[in-house]
């Protein structure tokens, strides 16, 4: 009988899990200093009461709304710009080393061996363009082109470049190869085989692909500003740092709006991909925004100048890189680790607790009021969390662990509440007609049924967090960033160079372990 | 509709005119010691002095990183900036540039140690084990000099603090300490006399730890190339400035100079050796 249970019966053996991995977890909160007893410290509610009662009244100076009007078109023009250069990088990086296109595989001929060597190191480059962040490229190419709208444009190109090209090439490959192939053996060259049997059947979903990064591209673009690259982030950056509650809130507002009206632009182009006359006007559209772009942001680039030779100046003073920072490296890469770890696991906890109500469980007023706060938590990127965070627990990794706690339940919050919604009501309901209690129904009959995607959804994340954690000390917020920000300072080129290395090895060694993980579960 | 269309495309080629001039301009820049509103409003006054003086459009470019003010210097973007005595030995070690002028207070500069008052520290030494902020990691008297200082008290401050951050900007570093974020820190002496004259800083909250000896630190230098004549009309517009002239003593206020006095790069070897042993230079 159910109802003679009215506890939970399997409640030892999950607080002793619970209780193991909090255990596992331990060296993450020493080594990140992240105290949640900090958050409780009536001292440190008062300053973040002090800064938040200072957001209100929102600065709404003539002068200064039109600074941020002028930004915030530099930063979507940044986006536009920067993703028709990342296009342009990274469809001829995916002909060249897409499977889909190589001749052995197309009319199965023995594999050139130029060729193939050839495919392998621009693969290399890609993997080189793509593991260094959007930011890092900004941070270096403000110091290598100077100020401005510039070296954002450049650091979305080459990192999203790197980006396309990985996923044009898939795209390719996972088009049904048979028309290709059978055009290549009637006697087609190979731009025969691309335009007439892959690219008609590939290209809504590169095209849907392109919109989706231009959105994740307005996002690294208003935060770009913090490390000198212009936008409303470099607006907000000044703010933060002089502590002006009015001016942050104005921003943070805009920013919001920011991201989600690029949201819901690229939602309802990605939707209208099905039909034809979409498919044709969508490139038109794009073309007409990038001509618009680089029109806006002409004057400034015309004005800082290109200089080639200080660029490659620049790039010369990083070799060789640093060979004595292996202990500094290793602490910044375990910080960086443990960063991402916790922030997830909170992130994790926070994000199942807010998708009961996100998930329409306690009613509609619930349900919006959650959603609402899942989407700020999720609009506002980690960086620009973490430069708030530092804020409210002081400089170092702990600022780092909240910040990638707050923005991932957001994303978490969110992807769980669609999978409570989409998973099926019965065996609960089945349950509480039988006698059981609500929390144990839904323990028994409907969380073993979203838990594994639960699991995928947070390991995803942790894998992104990891990512993420090494370029947040760029605001204070701990890892490797923080110590890459420090060299540059400093001009310690070399020590740079071998932090970056790092950062390469870790999203590789990431993004090698995930795949495996993948190609296990698959 | 005839005329709007004439005064329009009138007003289109008297802009475009305009912006083709090729007009002399002088660039000038600033470490971001200070918001950068901040630095715009007090250079606004002495920009239209020197235009008046060197008959010539003088520019500010607002920039928020130290290190960025350096190399754009180094490569030839902006003419003139405002450094520090640190971001001058980085400049002048990665190119060529000429300091011009400095403050008469620049020469004997100095930055302070402060404490929040609840750790109740007496000496430095009190502070082993806490946590410590420095400003910019760029900064001479928010990095640089304290850290020097504190080494020549047997002090290495990654091992002997809890932990050392940088909060990016002098004032910053009070709020910080101030809040408790962390513990102590140091900052630029000039930066904590106008906070304490403007009541900014809560007396009862922060305390006054430590000073340092005096070095030398902020200056205006221009790039190595820039035209001697050029170079030489700037200084002379500076040294110029009079205090006992109210317009002059406006501009020298709003820097926070009584008047400014030629400099040298000798005037800078002591943070050269500073910065060398502190291990900042490698």
């Amino acid at each position: 009988m159910l109802s003679s249970h009215p506890r939970d019966p399997a409640r030892w053996p999950r607080l002793l899990t619970l209780l193991l991995c909090l255990a596992l977890l331990a060296p993450s909160f020493s080594l990140t200093q992240f105290n949640p007893a900090t958050l409780a410290n009536p001292d440190s509610w008062r300053t973040m009461a002090g800064f938040v009662a200072g957001f209100f009244p929102m600065a709404l100076q003539a002068d200064f709304l039109r600074d941020v009007a002028r930004e915030t078109i530099t930063t979507l023009a940044s986006a536009t710009a920067g993703i028709a250069l990342a296009m342009l990088l990274g469809a001829p990086l995916a002909l060249a080393t897409s499977h889909a296109l190589q001749r052995h595989l197309l009319g199965g001929e023995r594999p050139a061996r130029l060729a193939g060597w050839l495919a392998s190191l621009l693969r290399g480059l890609m993997v080189i363009l793509r593991g260094i962040p959007e930011i890092v490229w900004a941070l270096l190419l403000v110091r290598a082109v100077g100020l401005g709208s510039l070296p954002a444009v450049l650091a979305i190109g080459l990192a999203y470049g790197g980006m396309l090209a990985k996923v044009y090439a898939e795209i390719l490959e996972s088009q049904t190869p048979g028309l290709a192939s059978a055009l290549y053996l009637q006697g087609a060259s190979r731009w025969q085989c691309l335009l007439y049997g892959l690219w008609p059947q590939a290209l809504p979903e590169l095209l849907s692909y392109s919109v989706y990064r231009w959105e994740c591209a307005i996002r690294a673009s208003a935060v770009m500003g913090f490390v000198g690259a212009g936008g409303v982030g470099q607006l907000l950056d000044t703010s933060l740092k002089m502590l002006n509650g009015g001016e942050v809130s104005t921003l943070l507002l805009v920013f919001l709006l920011l991201v989600s009206l690029s949201e819901g632009i690229s939602l309802l182009s990605r939707r209208a991909l099905g039909s034809v006359t979409a498919t044709r006007m969508l490139p038109a559209l794009g073309l007409l925004a990038v001509a618009a772009s680089v029109l806006w942001l002409w004057p400034g680039w015309r004005d800082s100048g290109f200089d080639s030779s200080a660029i490659v100046r620049f790039a010369r003073d990083f070799f060789p890189p640093a060979s004595d920072m292996l202990t500094e490296i290793g602490h910044g890469m375990v910080e960086t680790l443990a960063m991402s770890g916790l922030g997830s696991v909170l992130a994790f906890m926070a994000g199942a607790v807010l998708a009961m109500p996100a998930a329409g469980r306690f009613g509609t007023a619930a349900k919006w009021l959650s959603r609402l706060l899942l989407n700020v938590l999720r609009g506002v990127p980690d960086l620009l969390w973490a430069s708030i965070a530092v804020l409210a627990v002081g400089l170092g990794p702990a600022a780092g662990v909240l910040a990638l706690a707050l923005h991932t339940t957001g994303v978490l919050g969110r992807l769980f509440a669609e999978t409570l919604e989409n998973a099926d009501p019965e065996p609960e309901l089945a349950l509480q007609q039988a006698g059981a209690g609500r929390l144990l129904a839904f323990a028994y009959g409907q969380l073993p049924t979203v838990f594994s995607q639960w699991l995928a959804y947070t390991l995803y994340r942790w894998e992104n967090n990891i990512r993420s954690a090494t370029v947040l000390g760029i605001v204070g917020a701990g890892g490797l960033g923080q110590q890459l920000y420090l060299a540059l300072s400093l001009f310690q080129q070399h020590r740079a160079a071998s932090l970056i290395i790092a950062m390469l090895l870790l999203s590789w060694a990431v993004e090698q372990l995930s795949r495996y993980c993948r190609q296990r579960m698959g | 509709m005839k005329t709007l269309k004439l005064t329009l495309a009138t007003a289109l080629l008297a802009v475009s005119a305009l912006a083709s001039a090729e007009e002399a301009v002088l660039k000038v820049s600033a470490i971001p010691d200070e918001a950068p509103t901040e630095l715009q409003r007090k250079f606004a006054p002495l920009g239209q002095y020197l235009e008046k003086e060197l008959g010539m459009k003088v520019q500010f470019v607002p920039v928020t990183d130290y290190a960025a003010v350096v190399t754009a210097l180094n490569s030839d973007k902006i003419d003139m900036a405002w450094l520090g005595g640190f971001t001058f030995v980085q400049a002048s070690l990665h190119g060529k540039v000429v300091p011009l002028v400095q403050r008469e207070e620049d020469s004997k500069f100095t930055a302070k140690f402060i404490v929040n008052a609840a750790v109740g520290a007496k000496s430095l030494q009190d502070l082993k084990g806490k946590s410590f902020a420095f400003g910019s990691a760029s900064s001479t008297s928010g990095h640089l000099m304290p850290r020097y200082f504190l080494q020549k008290e047997g002090i290495k401050p990654e091992t002997f603090f809890k932990n050392v951050a940088y909060s990016g900007a002098h004032d910053a570093t009070v709020a910080w300490v101030a809040s408790g974020k962390v513990d102590a820190g140091a900052l630029n002496a000039s930066v904590w006399e106008k906070l304490v004259q403007s009541g900014k800083v809560d007396g009862s909250k922060v305390k006054l730890l430590a000073t340092t000896p005096p070095f030398y630190d902020y200056n205006w230098t221009v790039r190595g190339n820039l035209d001697k004549k050029l170079q030489a009309r700037i200084s002379a517009a500076f040294l110029k400035l009079d205090p006992k002239n109210p317009q002059d003593k406006a501009i020298l206020d709003l820097q926070r100079a009584s008047r400014f006095i030629p400099t040298k790069a000798d005037n800078y070897k002591g943070i050269e050796a500073a910065a060398e042993a502190a291990g900042l230079l490698k």
